[in-house]
C-alpha cells in the first residue's frame, strides 16, 4: 500500500489536498510553531510592538513632535520629558516613536524592491538560454561589491536627502546579494523531476518559476528578505547620519541616534536609547527569517504538515470519500514517521 | 582560468562603463548651473559664459564625458570649484587615513571572526552554542554610530569612563607620529570592526559548522586527528575560499561604517572628504571620487573572485574539464 504512494506529490503542496487549509489557517499554524521557540517569540513581540507604535505614533505621542520650547533644550528626562528634550527643546521620546512609521515603510518598501528585483534576476539565472543566463550571474557577480552607500551618494547628488534613496539604494544592493544566494537552491529545483516534466508537458517559463521555483526557494527567501529588512535599517542609520538619507525634519532612528551624537557630553546615558531599540530591531529582524524559515518549510516543520493532513481528512470525511480516506489514513502514517524523522533535523541548517 | 580571468576582467571593464556612466548623468540631472553659482550672485554674464568655457560646461554631454573619462585614466581628476585645488592631491593625502583605518578595522574584524567563529562551531554544549550565536547576532546589529559612541563613553580621554585613547581628530603631523596616529585611529577601527568582526563570526561558524558534518572531516578524524585538528586543518581550508568571498564583500558594507566613524571621529578621510563635496554640490570632485571609489570596489570583487578560483582546489580539476565556462 505504502509503496504504490510513494512519489504522491509532497504532503501540503496543493496537489495533495486541494485547498483545504487556507492561507490564514496555514499562517495560524506558523505563528504558533514560532512562537514555540524562545527566539521567535523575542522577535514576534518585538516585530509586534514595532507596528503598533508605528500607527499609535501616526495619531499620538507623548508631546506633539512639533512643539518646540527654546527655553528648555537639551535638558535631562524628567517626568514631562522622560527621555529628555533634543537642540530645539523637542521630546526625544515622541521622536523616537515617530521614527519607528518611518523606519518600518523604508523596511517594508526595501525588502519589497529587493524580493522584484533579486526574483527577476534569479528568473533570468535559471533560464535556459546559456547567454543569458551566464552574463546575468557574472554581472550580479562584478556589481555585487558595489557598497550600499556609494549608490546612495550617487543618487543623493541629483535627489537630495530622501526616503527614496536610501529605499532604491538598499533594495538594489540587496536584490543582488538575493539573487546570488538564492541562485542555487532555484537551479536544484530546476533540475528536479516534477519541473522536467512540467517543462516537457508545455508549461511555459514564468508558469514554472511561479508554481514550482518560487515555493522551493521560500525558506531562503524569509532569512535573506527578513536579514535585509534589518540591514536597511542599520543602513538607514548610517546613511542619515552621513547626510544622504532620510531628511531632516522627519522623524526616523537615525535621525534620533544623529540628535543623541550632540547629547553625549550633555547627559550620556540618553545616547543609550535610540541605539538600543535599533539594535532590538535588528536583531528581532534577523531571528524572525530564522523562525520563519523553520516553520513556514513543511518539510522542516512537523506541526505544518500534520495541520494540513488533519484539514485535508477532516474535509474528506464530511464528504465521505472512503477511497480517499483510506488514503489518507495511510498518509497520517507517514506524518508520524515524518514528525518522529524530523525531530532531530530542524536545527541543523542555519543559513 | 585564463577564460575565465578574460570574461571577468571584460565585465569589470563594462561594469564600471555603467556606473561612470550612471555617475555622469546622475550629475547633470542636477537643475542649476554650476557656472551661475560659482560666479556669484550679480555676476555679470560673460563672467559667467567665461566661467562656464573654462569648466568644459559649453561642450556636448558626449564630450564632456569623454574629456572627463580620459582625463581620469591619466590621472587627472580635475579641480575642485570651491577650493581650486587638485582632487588627485587630497585624495592621495585623505587616504593616508582611510586606507589604515580600512585595514585596522578589518584587522580587528578578522582576528576576532575567525577564532570565535571557530570556537562556536567547535563548541559542544548547547548552551555555549546558542550563546555565541546570540552574540553574533547582536554584535551584527548594532549601528555602526553607535558602537562609536559607546566606546568613546567608555574609553575617549577625558569624557569617558576610562580614558585611554583620542576620540577626536588625526595628529597634524600625520604619520610622521606613528604612535599618536595609530592611538586617534584605534576607537575608529574598534567601532568598525567589532560590528563587521560578528558577520565575520557568524559566517565562519555556519561554514566551519557544515564542515564538521562533512566526510572530510570525518576523513581526517578517522586518520588520527582529533575533532578540533581535523575542523582547523581541513575545515578551515576547505572553508577558505568561501570565506574570503565573505570578507571581500564585507569589506564592501564597511565602508558605511568607516565614513560614519570618520565623521564621528572627526578624522580628516576620504569619507568625510567625500560627505562634505556632496554636501556642497562640488560636481567635478563628487564625480571623480565617486569614480574612485567605485573603480577600488569594482576592482576589489574582481580580486576576491579571482583569489577564490585560486584558492579552491575543486576548481583546478574541474578548469580542464570545463569548457562551457
Amino acid at each position: 500500500m505504502s509503496c504504490e504512494h510513494a512519489d504522491r506529490p509532497r504532503l501540503g503542496s496543493k496537489a495533495a489536498f486541494p485547498g483545504r487549509l487556507g492561507f490564514f489557517g496555514r499562517m495560524r499554524v506558523v505563528l504558533a510553531s514560532m512562537w514555540r521557540k524562545a527566539s521567535g517569540r523575542y522577535s514576534l513581540i518585538v516585530l509586534a510592538v514595532w507596528i503598533l507604535v508605528s500607527l499609535v505614533s501616526r495619531f499620538w505621542t507623548p508631546v506633539p513632535i512639533w512643539t518646540t520650547d527654546g527655553y528648555r533644550i537639551w535638558r535631562a528626562p524628567s517626568r514631562d520629558h522622560l527621555l529628555g528634550t533634543d537642540g530645539t527643546g523637542a521630546d526625544i521620546l515622541s521622536w523616537l516613536m515617530a521614527g519607528s512609521a518611518t523606519n518600518l515603510a523604508i523596511s517594508f518598501l526595501a525588502v519589497i524592491l529587493s524580493g522584484v528585483l533579486g526574483l527577476l534576476l534569479v528568473m533570468a539565472m535559471v533560464s535556459h538560454r546559456s547567454g543569458v543566463s551566464q552574463t546575468v550571474v557574472v554581472l550580479v557577480d562584478a556589481l555585487i561589491s558595489l557598497p550600499t552607500v556609494l549608490l546612495a551618494l550617487i543618487l543623493a547628488v541629483p535627489l537630495g536627502p530622501s526616503i527614496a534613496v536610501v529605499v532604491v539604494a538598499c533594495g538594489f544592493g540587496y536584490g543582488l546579494n538575493l539573487a546570488r544566494i538564492v541562485r542555487p537552491q532555484a537551479l536544484l529545483a530546476a533540475e528536479s523531476d516534477y519541473v522536467q516534466s512540467a517543462r516537457h508537458s508545455g508549461v511555459g517559463s514564468f508558469r514554472i518559476f511561479c508554481t514550482h521555483l518560487v515555493p522551493n526557494v521560500i525558506p531562503v527567501l524569509c532569512v535573506q528578505l527578513s536579514m535585509s529588512a534589518g540591514t536597511s535599517v542599520l543602513a538607514e542609520a548610517g546613511l542619515t547620519y552621513l547626510g544622504v538619507g532620510v531628511p531632516a525634519g522627519l522623524p526616523s532612528w537615525g535621525h534620533s541616534l544623529t540628535t543623541s551624537v550632540k547629547f553625549i557630553n550633555v547627559f550620556p546615558l540618553t545616547v543609550l536609547w535610540p541605539g538600543l531599540v535599533v539594535t532590538m530591531v535588528v536583531v528581532a529582524l534577523n531571528l524572525f527569517g530564522d523562525a520563519l524559515r523553520d516553520a513556514i518549510d513543511p518539510v522542516a516543520n512537523p506541526r505544518l504538515r500534520a495541520a494540513v493532513a488533519a484539514a485535508g481528512r477532516s474535509a474528506l470525511r464530511s464528504e465521505e470519500y472512503q477511497e480517499a480516506s483510506a488514503q489518507l489514513d495511510d498518509s497520517d502514517h507517514h506524518v508520524d514517521n515524518a514528525i518522529h524523522a524530523g525531530e532531530g533535523g530542524n536545527d541543523v541548517a542555519e543559513y | 582560468m585564463a577564460r575565465f580571468l578574460m570574461r571577468r576582467l571584460v565585465l569589470f571593464l563594462l561594469a564600471l562603463m555603467g556606473i561612470s556612466l550612471l555617475i555622469f548623468l546622475a550629475l547633470r540631472i542636477l537643475p542649476g548651473d554650476v557656472a551661475a553659482v560659482m560666479a556669484g550672485l550679480d555676476a555679470p554674464p560673460e563672467r559667467v559664459d567665461r566661467l562656464r568655457r573654462q569648466m568644459g560646461l559649453d561642450r556636448s554631454y558626449p564630450r564632456q564625458y569623454l574629456d572627463w573619462i580620459s582625463d581620469f585614466l591619466k590621472g587627472d581628476l580635475g579641480r575642485s570649484i570651491l577650493t581650486n585645488r587638485s582632487i588627485a592631491s587630497q585624495v592621495g593625502i585623505r587616504a593616508q587615513i582611510t586606507f589604515p583605518l580600512i585595514l585596522l578595522g578589518l584587522g580587528v574584524a578578522l582576528l576576532l571572526g575567525i577564532p570565535l567563529g571557530c570556537a562556536a562551531a567547535l563548541a559542544r554544549s548547547p548552551r555555549m552554542q546558542s550563546f555565541s550565536h546570540m552574540a553574533a547576532i547582536v554584535g551584527g546589529s548594532v549601528p555602526a554610530l553607535w558602537s562609536g559612541l559607546l566606546l568613546i563613553m567608555l574609553f575617549a580621554k577625558g569624557s569617558g569612563l576610562i580614558g585611554l585613547l583620542p576620540s577626536q581628530g588625526f595628529p597634524a603631523l600625520g604619520w610622521a607620529q606613528p604612535g599618536q596616529a595609530l592611538s586617534s585611529l584605534t576607537l575608529p577601527a574598534l567601532s568598525t570592526g567589532i560590528i563587521v568582526g560578528a558577520g565575520i563570526m557568524r559566517y565562519t561558524r555556519s561554514l566551519l559548522t557544515d564542515m564538521l558534518s562533512s566526510g572530510y572531516v570525518d576523513m581526517g578524524m578517522a586518520c588520527g586527528m582529533t575533532r578540533t585538528q581535523a575542523a582547523l586543518r581541513i575545515g578551515l581550508r576547505l572553508a577558505s575560499p568561501q570565506l574570503v568571498s565573505v570578507v571581500g564583500l564585507t569589506m564592501a558594507e564597511m565602508i558605511t561604517g568607516v565614513m560614519v566613524s570618520e565623521n564621528l571621529f572627526a578624522l580628516p578621510g576620504l569619507g568625510s572628504m567625500l560627505i562634505t563635496d556632496v554636501g556642497n554640490r562640488d560636481l567635478p570632485a563628487v564625480q571623480s571620487e565617486l569614480l574612485l571609489l567605485a573603480a577600488f570596489f569594482l576592482f576589489l570583487g574582481l580580486l576576491v573572485d579571482v583569489t577564490h578560483r585560486l584558492i579552491d582546489p575543486r576548481f583546478r580539476g574541474a578548469a580542464r574539464q570545463e569548457v562551457a565556462d
